[in-house]
């Protein structure tokens, strides 16, 4: 059997996901040698994302009873310049089908050049109905696919995401709160994954700052992907907010595979805020440890979840249903009631018989939720936010939640520093685009160019930091010193 | 002071003795690029050492390794498979693969080495483009979790970044890491932070990783092991090499990255001085790599090859002074070797672990450029039983630190803290491995 895939030891969705379905066909007692496209740890490679690659794959596939391809544009369009050579890709793969016993789990096609080439649909269409067998993870994906291929739909076949999973690790919870030095008697909340904004990890700290309750903490554990400024200053800010939020923990590492299993082994239940997902290993791995999944009420998590494993989840729209759900989830577990029987209360709740539900939704009600758009942030109107909220984090609410220390503005007008916060910043324009073989060429132009502008442009934001922090700095001390001139003199 | 052509007893009271039957279930893999005859490399002896003695000790160990014994080629020179050593360590042999993008690696590499700013795709591609194993590679992930632990060195290696993510948990990387800029990269910032536990060869080694990453709570500063002989035969080694002068000594690998082309150029600056008062030093070295003397100087530098251990260890009690001109060393075995010799060391001071022993032991002299090692040289020329006096606290402080029985016995008690024995003695079986 032949296994084409990305693979280890490069660190990718798919390659991970191969790595997983290895194992189990090992076990299965198959035979299974490892194409790649590029040197790894793979038996063979190939440099197949192009035609000439695609025909050495056909080529290669004749020699193995089976072959199991992980589908991604990337594996197998990746080199193509042009519409027709995507035609001719898609063409071999029929042809291999013809040839030998082939499997396609598409992880992730691209509808665009599908939607605008007929060419490619037939071709497309052929290889799906010809592969032995074809799988994708979603509902949603599976009904895209037959709305553009038609008469294939019944070829396609939904499996679950972690299928293949097995878990890494045999000890139980207890052991691995002990051996990650955690309290055994605190209920863990956990929100694992690569730190990133469309992860929402800052709304599970804002959640379970919401919901305030005892003998529980929050633990968001993965690393960020450093080269990226963006996801650098991102880090920076969920660093910043995780320090002032009581509870939370950021362990910013990286997380090998080992060590996942085992924060899900000893979390208590698990947190997936995202603000979008296509497909969630974390949530099949929490499945696998048959943890409570709070996430976020995403269309392909809810499909996700829907497949096979079961499990217990809750959906939530938005920051205040997170902490409602971490609120059951936590009470089910038995958390919510003292050892001699009364209900267990935050040291800041005024209504000490009041539910947990109740308390969640005072808190709400007492503090609103962020009314911020994410795509065209109002700095004015978030300012207003932050002062209001630490305004009732002080009278109404003993509990600090995530709120920036403020200062007045001064009644000459805006602070100087307020256009310097407001500037973007620079971000170098993702090297995609919707016209068929553009993508290769803005990607290959972003390789040229990248050792040159990716330091100029972390170098930029540095820069433009630095000079923000100074300017509030000066704003703060000439502030103070102006109160202080107004105490000597008044 | 334990002098030249004498002897002493090194050995440390310690509860695991050679001789006691300690028996522990579980195999510990240890995975080294390179083991075997012939193999030279600071790294790789350490791990041969390791081997052999928690072997002595009771565990039952297996070296997974490259069928490669030169480090340049990779050629794979050793059979495939697996064999027993007379110490009843198994070794399993896998095929190296060089078939990446040299000019990749060399494209990338050379922007690492310049510091730049490298993606991870990039950094993936570099580690991959050179010796590859894929038959290593699959057998620890087929029975990997047979093994008790697996521990990895050095960090650089694809043997190392690749396969000890494998099963990580279990995983003791013993990185012998240098502050060069490969060590920066993102690869092995995760590598390191995913390990299941860390071994570290000195503290300014820790001091660098806790620097570059963020390690995971299991960590020891264990050591490595210094055989130290109980005699030297220094006449002896003279008369054999027909050394009739006082020499400067340097053993190991000759290239760019140890330093030798450093301590020729001021090895040839030092001799140019003394051509006209005289009372000069040869210098002597033994290893593998090209040596290319300097014009001018081709008499001074003597070439011995590769010694065998008696003659290396009389030539390091027979010089001068041993001259350490790396400033990437993660230990240091030579220098220590030196010290535990009697020998004053002279040494680049830009090289963290050796600056730390000889800070600790008194036990030798840096230098900072050509200029000061020029000045060294003087040193050990001129005043020789000044230079001489330096190095007599060295082979206590290698005693003292990294006598064999007390690192083992540190990396033996890791073992049991970190990995306890309680897994089944289902030792791999040698018959039916692949060697992919």
């Amino acid at each position: 059997m032949l296994l084409v895939t990305p693979f280890a030891p490069y660190r990718d969705g798919i390659a991970t996901y191969a790595v997983q379905e290895l194992r189990r066909l090992r076990a299965d007692g198959h035979e299974v040698e490892v194409l790649s496209p590029v040197p790894s740890a793979a038996h063979h490679h190939l440099p197949f994302g192009g035609v000439r690659g695609a025909a050495l794959l056909v080529k290669r596939a004749s020699r193995y009873e089976r072959v199991i391809i992980q589908f991604g544009p990337e594996l197998l369009f990746g080199r193509c310049r042009a519409a027709t050579e995507r035609v001719a890709v898609w063409t071999s793969l029929a042809a291999m089908a013809r040839t030998t016993r082939l499997d396609l789990r598409l992880h992730e096609v691209e509808y665009g050049p599908l939607e605008q080439n007929p060419a490619e649909r037939r071709a497309a269409r052929l290889a799906l109905r010809w592969a032995d067998r074809v799988t994708v993870h979603t509902e949603p994906e599976r009904a895209r696919l037959a709305e553009l291929l038609g008469s294939v739909t019944n070829r396609i076949e939904v499996i679950e995401h972690g299928v293949n999973f097995v878990s890494a690790i045999t000890c139980t919870g207890p052991e691995a709160k002990a051996e990650l030095g955690l309290p055994a008697d605190e209920f863990v909340f956990l929100s694992i994954g690569f730190l990133q904004h469309h992860k929402g990890f800052d709304r599970a700290v804002e959640a379970f700052s919401l919901a305030g309750l005892p003998r529980s903490s929050l633990h968001i554990v993965g690393s960020g992907r450093v080269d990226h400024p963006d996801i650098g200053r991102y880090v920076s800010s969920l660093e910043r907010i995780c320090a002032r939020t009581p509870g939370v923990e950021l362990h910013n590492r990286y997380v090998s595979d080992d060590q996942f299993d085992l924060w899900l082994t000893a979390a208590d239940a698990v947190v997936l805020p995202y603000r979008e997902i296509w497909s969630s290993g974390v949530v099949e791995r929490a499945r696998l440890f048959d943890k409570p999944v709070i996430a976020s009420d995403l269309e392909q998590l809810r499909h996700q979840l829907a497949l096979g494993r079961g499990g217990t989840w809750f959906a939530a729209a938005d920051v205040g249903e997170l902490a409602v759900a971490m609120e059951k989830v936590w009470s089910g577990a038995g958390y919510g009631h003292t050892d001699d029987g009364g209900s267990a209360s935050t040291s800041s709740s005024s209504a000490s018989n009041e539910t947990g539900v109740e308390r969640v939704e005072r808190r709400r009600t007492v503090r609103p939720l962020w009314d911020v758009d994410d795509a065209a942030p109002d700095r004015g109107a978030i300012q207003a936010q932050i002062t209001a909220r630490a305004r009732t984090s002080q009278n109404g609410d003993q509990e600090v939640l995530v709120a920036a220390p403020t200062v007045d503005r001064p009644s000459g007008g805006e602070r100087p520093s307020a256009g310097l916060q407001s500037l973007g910043p620079l971000v170098i324009p993702e090297p995609v685009s919707a016209r068929p073989g553009v993508t290769p060429v803005k990607q290959t132009v972003r390789r040229l160019t990248g050792w040159q502008l990716d330091p100029m442009t972390q170098r930029l934001a540095a820069l433009q930091q630095a000079t923000v922090h100074a300017v509030i700095e000066m704003e703060t001390r000439l502030e103070q010193l102006s109160e202080a001139l107004d105490d000597s003199t008044g | 002071m334990i002098g030249r052509n004498q002897s002493s007893n090194s050995n440390a009271a310690s509860p695991f003795r050679a001789e006691d039957p300690v028996i522990r279930t579980g195999t510990v893999a240890l995975v080294a690029p390179r083991f075997g005859d012939g193999v030279i490399g600071g790294a790789e002896a350490v791990m041969a050492a390791v081997a052999r003695g928690l072997a002595e000790r009771g565990i039952p160990i297996e070296m997974l390794t490259t069928c490669a014994r030169d480090h340049f080629t990779w050629a794979n020179e050793f059979r495939p498979g697996s064999t027993k050593t007379d110490g009843g360590i198994v070794v399993r042999r896998f095929p190296t693969v060089m078939d990446g993008s040299q000019a990749d690696r060399d494209r990338i590499g050379n922007r690492i080495l310049a510091g730049e700013t490298i993606t991870i795709q990039d950094q993936q591609r570099w580690v991959n483009a050179s010796l590859r194993c894929p038959g290593l590679w699959h057998h620890v992930f087929d029975h990997g979790h047979r093994y008790r632990a697996l521990v990895f060195a050095p960090y650089m290696f694809w043997t190392t970044y690749a396969v000890s993510q494998i099963h990580s948990r279990r995983s003791v990387v013993m990185p012998c890491l240098h502050d060069e800029p490969p060590a920066h990269l993102d690869i092995y910032r995760s590598m390191l932070e995913g390990a299941g536990a860390l071994w570290f060869l000195s503290e300014p080694e820790r001091e660098l990783a806790m620097r570059l990453c963020n390690a995971p709570s299991r960590q020891e500063v264990v050591g490595a092991p210094v055989t130290v002989p109980t005699s030297y035969d220094a006449d002896g080694f003279r008369a054999r090499h027909g050394l009739t002068e006082p020499f400067v000594y340097y053993a190991g690998r000759r290239e760019w990255g140890k330093g030798w082309q450093d301590l020729l150029a001021g090895f040839a600056e030092f001799t140019l001085d003394r051509a006209v008062g005289g009372g000069g030093l040869k210098l002597v070295t033994s290893g593998v790599g090209e040596v290319q003397p300097p014009v001018g100087c081709e008499q001074s530098v003597i070439d011995l090859g590769l010694l065998s251990d008696h003659d290396r260890d009389g030539a390091m009690a027979a010089a001068a002074a041993y001259v350490q001109p790396s400033a990437l060393e993660s230990f240091s075995l030579t220098v220590l070797e030196a010290m535990a010799a009697g020998t004053p060391v002279i040494a680049n001071g830009a090289g963290a672990v050796v600056s730390h022993h000889l800070e600790r032991s008194g036990a030798g002299i840096v230098y900072h450029g050509t200029a000061e090692l020029v000045e060294c040289l003087n040193f050990v020329a001129d005043r020789p039983a000044a230079a001489q006096a330096l190095a007599v606290d060295g082979r206590r402080y290698v005693l003292e630190n990294y006598e064999p029985t007390l690192v083992f016995d540190r990396m033996i008690d890791t073992l049991d803290r970190w990995f306890p024995g309680d897994r089944p003695a289902d030792q791999v079986d040698v018959e039916h491995v692949g060697v992919g």
